[in-house]
């Protein structure tokens, strides 16, 4: 709606601009000259309109944009141009069309009207528009509201130029002498007004210094040149010494507006470096609030620190140097490539001033000797700490080039900003850390399925063997696996193994091993056989660092015999007549050696069970449980324990065991799995069926279950 | 938490690598880049003291396994020495002794090498 308001304001003024050029044609064409003062004012009057509507017209035009200087300024100089050509040319391209032309202009024809109307209007349009210039210059960047003196001032120039209608009456020479000269101290008066010279950026300045030199020539070239009583003097004043004296004026306003703008802005250059920077820090400091915004996305933040970096101490490149352990991370580079951060880090790593320093501190690239190999003409750099939590976290560095050195104001700027660098940094990372923390979470979650669903639900029932089974997961989960196998015949086979690493791929490797076990022992009784044959199979599926302590044995209930073999694992305790045996044969762990070796030092042992015998397999997390001084439980407490409990049943050794554990890890958080798993041969015992029992539960004291 | 740091001394063309600290699944990578540092350079022979090592664990174990064939491949070795009794029995139980050879000392290791 508005927008259609505007555009009808607009339709409107271009209507009227035309339609009093209209009237003014059609008045130049049928009363080409005369000397009648009254027709003279009355054409001149129309001249002032269509002068009027046109700087309206243009006015809108220029008003709705945003007004740079600088351009106005050059918009000034090319119409300046334009005029210029106008002025020294029009005689000789008049002269080419028709004959004495000085002569016909107290005769014209309609032709040469419509010429000279043609003409006259280019002048008009330029004339306006470098008005209007004038006019947007004068109010740009005032504070206080001083359209009065501007109205004045147009006002008399106005009158000075309407003065000049009634050319003929010598005795009033004085009045249009009085309004001109009012005019002139009043354009001298707001020319000085000039505050935007302030504002510009000091390469902007330089270029300005020069417009102004050439344009106001131009000015005065066009003012001296307009004057002569050429072609164009004759055919302007005949046309309207309205006119006339209207360009006059503004040429005057021109040459004197533009050389105090010379003058002004040599006088803002020396300073204009000091108001860049005071520009750029205000600006600095809006982008500091933006930091806190992008905390979320740490590659983000670096960027846009580096980005600031640069612009707070006027520098070249700029980048960020972390402390991540050991090791110093290099990112964020901006305008620097990595080899070259990489040799100034050095240089400025090796100086050891960087140890103590908590401040911005300089240093110069020169004193280096491996510049050549820099890509760049690195001069100085400035070094800025970045502390957050008393702790340094690592530096931001910029750089200049070419001889340029960081001054106090710099470092006062990067003091400032590295502090507020840092703490969005910091921040951002204990943001990254937590989500990092979360996910792996859900993964120890996944692997703690995954082990819980992997390890037996129930125990087998067999006549004359008690089993008792303890198992509890870290936190991250280990890699422990213990199962059964019933194999007929009276056989049990019994596995219990240890993948090193931890968290979910430990979890995996585990699965892998269950379904290796599942189906060897279906195949294969012998346990040496077994393992030699899982390590071949592992040989395809582990990663090469990773393997896998592995126990496997078969007790015989008919023939009342036990047969092991160890790859690896801790050894298996025999306990018998109240003494703890370790049953130790040789074997290497899977996946630590695919020659012939592993087959050729695996061992089988072969035990006849006597009653009460009892079978403990465990994995490390026992022997290596620690206290709050970080000693291991170890084989000795472990021995201890068992042998105070050597009459108890399965169930009651497991408990005693992990009481005996539960008191020396007291205060002190577990972090390897737990399996204990206890084979207690009881010639008396007979299985009541199958039992469920539960593994994996949180709390330690409910987690002793037996069959 | 525990700390682990390893530094290297070059004796000629052999490399010996001192661990200081607990190895374990955590501060196992930082072993691995000092031994992948020495085959980088082309060194394999190399003799590690664990005398100064307090902890070792599976994962700090499986370091060792995964650059013996590349070190064995170009000639080299990977030579153990030093061990305290306890780390030694961890060696001991996976069967590492049938794989690696392991000295009281340094010096024998290095010795070793120069037969």
């Amino acid at each position: 709606m508005q927008l259609n308001l505007q555009k009808m304001f607009k339709n409107l003024r271009l209507q009227a601009f035309l339609g009093i050029a209209g009237i003014l044609l059609l008045f130049k064409l049928f009363i080409p000259v005369n000397d009648s003062v009254v027709l003279m004012a009355i054409s001149d009057v129309l001249v002032l309109l269509t002068l009027a509507s046109l700087i309206l017209f243009f006015f809108e035009s220029i008003s709705s944009k945003n007004i740079n200087p600088l351009s106005l300024v050059m918009n000034v100089g090319i119409l300046n141009v334009v005029l210029f050509c106008l002025i020294t040319f029009s005689g000789s391209i008049f002269n080419l069309f028709f004959d004495n032309i000085t002569e016909r202009f107290q005769n014209p024809g309609l032709l040469l009207s419509l010429a000279t109307f043609i003409y006259i209007f280019i002048i008009l349009a330029c004339i306006s528009y470098i008005f209007l210039a004038f006019k947007e210059l004068y109010f740009l960047k005032q504070k206080r509201n001083v359209s009065v003196y501007f109205n004045t001032m147009v006002m008399f120039i106005a009158l000075a130029s309407f003065s000049n209608v009634f050319l003929k009456y010598e005795e009033l020479n004085f009045v249009k002498s009085t309004f001109l000269i009012i005019s002139i101290i009043l354009i001298i008066i707001n020319s000085l007004k000039i505050s935007w010279i302030a504002f510009i950026v000091k390469k902007d300045k330089i270029s300005l210094l020069i417009l102004s030199v050439v344009i106001s020539t131009l000015f005065v070239v066009n003012l001296s040149n307009s004057q002569d009583a050429g072609v164009h003097g004759e055919m302007l004043l005949s046309f309207s010494p309205l006119l006339t004296k209207f360009m006059q004026i503004m040429m005057i306003y021109g040459a004197i507006y533009f050389s105090i703008l010379f003058f002004t802005t040599l006088f803002h250059l020396p300073t204009a470096e000091a108001f860049d920077r005071k520009a750029q820090e205000v600006s600095s400091l809006q982008y500091f609030s933006k930091l806190i915004t992008e905390v979320l996305d740490f590659n983000d933040l670096a960027e846009t620190v580096t980005d600031i970096a640069t612009k707070v101490c006027n520098a070249h490149a700029s980048w960020i140097v972390l402390q991540e352990g050991t090791e110093m991370r290099t990112l964020a580079n901006k305008n620097i490539g990595f080899i070259d951060a990489d040799i100034i880090n050095e240089y400025v790593f090796k100086s050891g001033k960087t140890e103590k320093k908590f401040n911005t501190f300089f240093m110069t690239v020169k004193k280096y000797g491996d510049t050549e190999k820099l890509s760049e003409n690195y001069s100085s750099i400035a070094i800025a700490p970045l502390i957050a939590h008393n702790e340094l976290k690592g530096f931001l560095l910029a750089a200049k080039i070419n001889d340029f050195i960081f001054d106090e104001e710099d470092k006062n700027a990067l003091d400032t900003f590295s502090d507020y660098a840092s703490v969005a940094i910091e921040n951002s990372r204990l943001l990254e850390e937590s989500i990092e923390k979360e996910r792996l979470e859900k993964e120890l979650d996944v692997a703690r399925e995954i082990q819980r669903k992997i390890l037996p639900s129930k125990s087998p029932a067999i006549d004359n063997l008690s089993i008792a089974s303890v198992f509890i997961p870290a936190f991250e989960v280990g890699g422990d696996y213990y199962d059964f196998f019933e194999l007929g015949n009276n056989k049990l086979g019994f596995v219990i193994a240890d993948v090193s690493g931890k968290g979910i791929q430990a979890a995996f490797v585990m699965a892998e091993i269950k379904g290796i076990f599942e189906s060897l022992t279906k195949m294969i009784e012998s346990p040496k056989e077994i393992l030699i044959k899982a390590n071949d199979i592992l040989k395809r599926a582990l990663e090469r660092k990773t393997f896998v302590s592995a126990a496997y044995g078969i007790i015989d209930s008919k023939k009342k015999v036990l047969k092991i073999a160890r790859a690896g694992h801790c050894p298996i305790i025999l306990l018998r007549n109240g003494k703890v045996k370790n049953l130790r044969p040789s074997g290497i762990g899977l996946g630590l050696c695919f020659t012939s070796r592993f087959a050729e030092t695996m061992e089988e042992i072969e035990i006849k069970l006597q009653d009460d015998d009892a079978i403990v397999l465990y994995t490390d997390g026992i022997t290596e449980a620690k206290n709050k001084k970080m000693e291991d439980f170890g084989d000795n407490l472990f021995e201890q324990a068992l042998l105070e409990c050597v009459q108890e049943t399965s169930e009651g050794i497991a408990n005693k065991v992990m009481r005996e554990i539960t008191d020396f890890t007291k205060n002190n958080s577990q972090h390897d799995d737990i399996t204990l798993v206890i084979l207690k041969w009881n010639e008396k015992f007979k299985s009541n069926g199958e039992q469920e029992w539960q593994n994996s539960t949180p709390q330690l004291k409910t987690r002793v279950k037996s069959v | 938490m525990a700390e682990f740091n390893t530094s290297v001394k070059d004796q000629g063309e052999i490399s010996i690598v001192n661990l200081k600290g607990f190895l374990d699944a955590h501060t196992a990578s930082i072993l691995e880049n000092t031994l992948s540092n020495q085959i980088e350079k082309n060194k394999y022979k190399i003799v590690v003291n664990f005398s100064n090592l307090t902890y070792i664990s599976s994962a700090g174990l499986g370091v060792f396994m995964a650059f013996i064939e590349k070190v064995r491949e170009n000639g080299g070795d990977i030579k153990l020495s030093s061990m305290s009794d306890k780390v030694f029995n961890i060696f001991d139980l996976l069967g590492f002794p049938l794989l690696y050879e392991i000295f009281n000392s340094e010096e024998e290791a290095v010795k070793k090498f120069t037969e």
